[in-house]
Parts: structure tokens; sequence; C-alpha cells
């Protein structure tokens, strides 16, 4: 080597800054002002819920520019699909996004159903459709708790974990776990209902009503609350559908558009419930949104329960381990918590796969960040980051 | 004028709503399961997936229902589990590595005999990785020495 091109990295100084930081901060930096801060947010930041790191170009305490950069947790599950008999990717599923597992293993579980044409019982639709709602609460919880503590309130996440640790314990009865599900079987579910799981449903579905009101009070009506998130991060359709953004932050910016009703899947169809569209759209609108979603949940989840028809809960004959997809293409979408969770499946007609595409929310949420955060203060820019409910091995896979 | 003195009047009365549900649930009784001096419910666990563990024989529980034919370590998407067969059906190696484990119930499902099922094994603790690979087999003849007794 020639001895003038080495550079010891041992001697880098701070005004050598083009050779210092990785290659994200050296391409960040490029466009970057003469008299501006460029700061790391993350990726082991509390308030970026994960390893998200986010690259942002301050002046004194308003951003200019801000860059997510992705990959900390990739775990290659695109991949992983390929490699492994449908049966044996199920598992997957559930880790992909802990916080709603069951909407992936719903989503994976429809593709391959769709492709080898399985039609499963109605009893199986139903306990679907109720694991789904449930853990869509237990979802949406969560995010309350951790929005709020990202916006300095600690107690509420305790309030909240209160009501999700129930939705564990009765999601646990069918499911045998409480985080990261697998209970999709190809052709049914895994595990039928029994009658403690039904009473403890019908008993929460009140609790939860009474609950909410206390949400209300203690945050949604909270002065400093409404003073951090009203006006605070606005995302119009416009922007929303070109960046691909779907969920409670489409819905937020005016577009009452839900997988469940524009795509029927399952049983929705059935069902009673109203798809809102947000009384505003910035963080604020975002926020009311997901709370008006846990309702929305419940009321499906009552008319499910009181009408759970009885029968088989797995078809006959259901794919096991060495099942053999048939070749052909399928793609399946479902309204997950954060938005349209899609798995487009191509198979040759071999043991494994010949590709599995995970479509996740979560990284077209993730895209506004970088228009929505131009311009505002650092600690908007984290109410924003909070509001658009990012589940970060989601966005990776 | 008038207006901004309400709104902030009512601000502060919006704080003075939170803190009081803040000071109902101070003095409300505890929820959380303070372990080890409590435990939860075992009829909580009922369902729980623990570890796994075979099921006894219907005439000698010492003995496990395997027939060593390998649907499990075919079915296993981590490669957890190491049966060898012996004289005859039953196995003489029933390795099972917990670590590599995601209590899928991919083993459960494909096994002909039943021979497999989840324990609820909550509070299971380990300090290596050697520790997390367990032998069915004799934590099965110790679970009926102890049902004998």
């Amino acid at each position: 080597m020639n001895a003038s091109n080495f550079i010891n990295p041992f001697s880098i100084r701070e005004d050598e800054g083009s050779f210092a930081g990785d290659f994200y901060t050296r391409n960040f930096e490029r466009q970057a002002r003469k008299d501006s801060i460029i700061l790391n947010l993350g990726p082991q930041h509390p308030s970026t819920h994960g390893v998200l790191r986010v690259l942002v170009e301050l002046d004194g305490e308003y951003v200019l520019r801000a860059e997510p950069v992705l990959g900390y947790l990739h775990r290659m599950h695109d991949k992983m699909g390929e490699v492994k008999t449908p049966y044996q990717y199920l598992p997957n599923m559930g880790r992909v996004d802990y916080l709603h597992p069951i909407a992936w293993n719903w989503a994976f579980v429809g593709a391959v159903e769709r492709l080898a044409s399985i039609e499963p019982p109605k009893r199986a639709e139903y306990l679907r459709i109720i694991s789904c709602e449930l853990n869509r609460i237990s979802s949406h919880l969560l995010w309350w708790g951790a929005f709020v503590l990202d916006l300095g309130g600690v107690t509420p996440i305790l309030y909240a974990f209160e009501e999700r640790e129930m939705i564990n314990d009765i999601l646990q009865i069918i499911t045998g776990s409480r985080l990261t599900m697998s209970y999709f079987r190809f052709g049914g579910v895994c595990a039928d209902c029994d009658s403690r799981f039904i009473k403890l449903t019908k008993d929460f579905i009140p609790y939860l009503r009474e609950r909410l009101k206390i949400y209300k009070a203690l945050v949604t009506d909270n002065i400093i609350l409404r003073r951090r998130l009203e006006g605070v991060g606005p995302m119009d359709t416009d922007i929303c559908l070109r960046y691909g953004a779907t969920g409670p932050v489409l819905r937020a910016s005016g577009l009452s558009s839900d997988t469940r009703r524009n795509i029927p899947y399952s049983l929705y169809d059935n069902f009673e419930f109203a798809i809102p569209a947000g009384p505003s759209n910035d963080c604020f609108g975002r926020y009311l949104i997901r709370l008006f979603e846990i309702e929305t949940s419940l009321q499906i989840i009552e008319q499910a329960i009181e009408s759970l028809p009885d029968g088989p809960i797995l078809i006959d004959k259901a794919p096991k381990a060495n099942y053999k997809l048939p070749a052909g293409e399928s793609y399946f979408a479902v309204e997950g918590a954060r938005g349209q969770i899609g798995v487009h499946l191509v198979s040759d007609g071999g043991k494994n796969p010949y590709r599995v595409k995970l479509r996740s929310p979560g990284f077209s949420n993730l895209s506004l960040f970088a228009e929505a955060a131009k311009g505002t203060l650092l600690a908007d820019a984290i109410a924003i980051l909070g509001s658009l409910d990012l589940v970060i091995p989601e966005v990776d896979r | 004028m008038i207006r901004a003195v309400w709104d902030n009047i009512k601000g502060l009365y919006s704080l003075i709503v939170g803190l009081s549900i803040t000071a109902r649930f101070l003095f409300s009784p505890q929820k959380t399961v303070h372990y080890p001096r409590k435990v939860v419910d075992p009829e909580s666990l009922s369902s729980f997936r623990g570890p796994l563990e075979l099921t006894p024989a219907a005439d000698n529980s010492a003995q496990s229902r395997c027939i060593s034919c390998q649907a499990c370590v075919r079915a296993c998407p981590g490669h957890c589990l190491t049966v060898v067969k012996g004289q005859g059906k039953a196995p003489i190696v029933w390795t099972y590595n917990f670590t590599l484990c995601c209590l899928c119930a991919a083993c459960v499902e494909s096994c002909p005999t039943g021979a497999l099922r989840f324990s609820h094994k909550v509070y299971m603790v380990a300090s290596s990785r050697q520790e997390m690979v367990l032998d069915l087999l004799s934590d099965l003849e110790k679970n009926a020495a102890v049902a004998n007794d």
C-alpha cells in the first residue's frame, strides 16, 4: 500500500470530518450547512423504540433535515422463508412484529390458504377475528403508554400495562404464549377456546370501556399533552399516499381507508364497525384515532363472541411440516395495528417457497418522518416519531 | 383575553383531574405479583407453553411413548431436537436444546404417538448455555421418581 494513501483511523481529528463516522454520516454530512450540528438519535435511544437510528441536522433546536438509518435489527425474514417449508416458517411471523403477531400470522397463513385454496372452518375464522382484535388492542395500549412516555409522562404506561397484561392472560389461554404468538395454522387455528376464555373476554370488554374513560381524563384532556401534540407534524392525505403510509396514519390524515373494509378478508363483512377518519392530521389526530380504534376492536370482539359458532377449528388433513405448496403466487393483505400487512408468496411447487415478500406498514410509515420532521423542534420530532407507532423489528424484518 | 384566561383555568383543572386519578390509584391495592413472595395462579398457566417434556407412557410413568420415528426432528424449524434410536423402538438419547427452541409446537403437532407436550415451567432459570440443553429421558425418570415417592 502506498504510504501516502494510508489513513490511520486513530489519528483522525475532529476537523477531518470527511473521514470520521460511518457511510451514512459521511453521506449525510455532505449536504450539511456550515453552522449546523449533526446529531445521531439512536440506535440505542429510548425514544426510538428499539434500534432505529435517526440522523438529524440541527440549527439550534430546530431540525433542518432528518434521515432514518435502518437495518440494525434485520433478521433476514424474507430469506428464511425461502429456506424453510411454509409450516416451519410460520413461527417466524410472530417475531416480525412482536406487538401485533397475530395479524402477521394471518397475513402469511392467508397467503398460503389462498394459494392452496384452503377454506378454514367458520369457528376458526371467528377465533381468528377475536384473537386478532384483542391483539390489536394490546398493541394500541402499549403504543399509548410508550407514546406518552416519549413525551415525558411516565405514569400512563403503568395503567396501559395493567390492561395489556389482562389481554396477555386471555390470549395465553388459546395461544400458549404472551408475546410472540404462533396461533394460526393453515386451515384453522391450533387451539380451541374454553369457557374461561369466553368469560374473561366478556368481562374484559366493559372493563376496558371504563378504563378508556380514565385514559381520557388522565391523558387525553391533559393540557400539557394537548399543547405538545396539537398542530405538530401535520401530514396530509397526498403525502401519506405518496409514501404508501397506511393504517391510523393514513386515516388520521382524513382518508377512511382500512383493509378490513377495502379488501374484505375472512368474515369482517359480517360485523358492524366504523372506520373513522381523523379529526385532524397532526400528532393529536393520530393519537385520537388509535384510541378510537380500541373502541372499534371492542365492538368487533363483542359481536364475534356473541355469535361464536360451534364446529371444528382445523380442517381435516391440515398441511403439516412436509406440505408442498402448489406452484403459483398469491398475495394476502390484512389490517395490522400499524397499517396494511401484506405477504406475497411465490411458489415453484418445491418443498420451500420460491420467494416470500413481507410488506410491513411500519417501513412506509417511517418514510414519512423525514418529510414531517423538517423545520420542527427536536422535541416535536420525537413526538412525530412516536405518533407513527414504529416497531423496529417490523421495519427491518 | 377572557378566552385566554378561561382556557388556562380549564387547563389547570385538567391537571387537577389527572392528579386526582393518580392519587386514587396510589391508595388502591397492588395489582402486581411480587415473585418470589407470591406466584401466579397455577390455573392461569394451564395452557402456557414452557419447555418441552416427554409424555409418560400409560403403563409406566418412567417410560416415554416415543417410537424414535424422527418426525419431530424433521419438523423442527430450529433443529433443536436430537433423538437416537436404541435397540427396539425406544429412544436411548433424547436431547432438547432449549436455546434454539421457538416453542412453535411443530414437533408436538407432528408426533404420531403424542409423546411430546409443553411443560408449564415458568420459573426455569439457567446460568449457562449447557444447562439449557435438556435430557428429556432423565427428566422423565426424575419426574416419575418424584411422583412415586
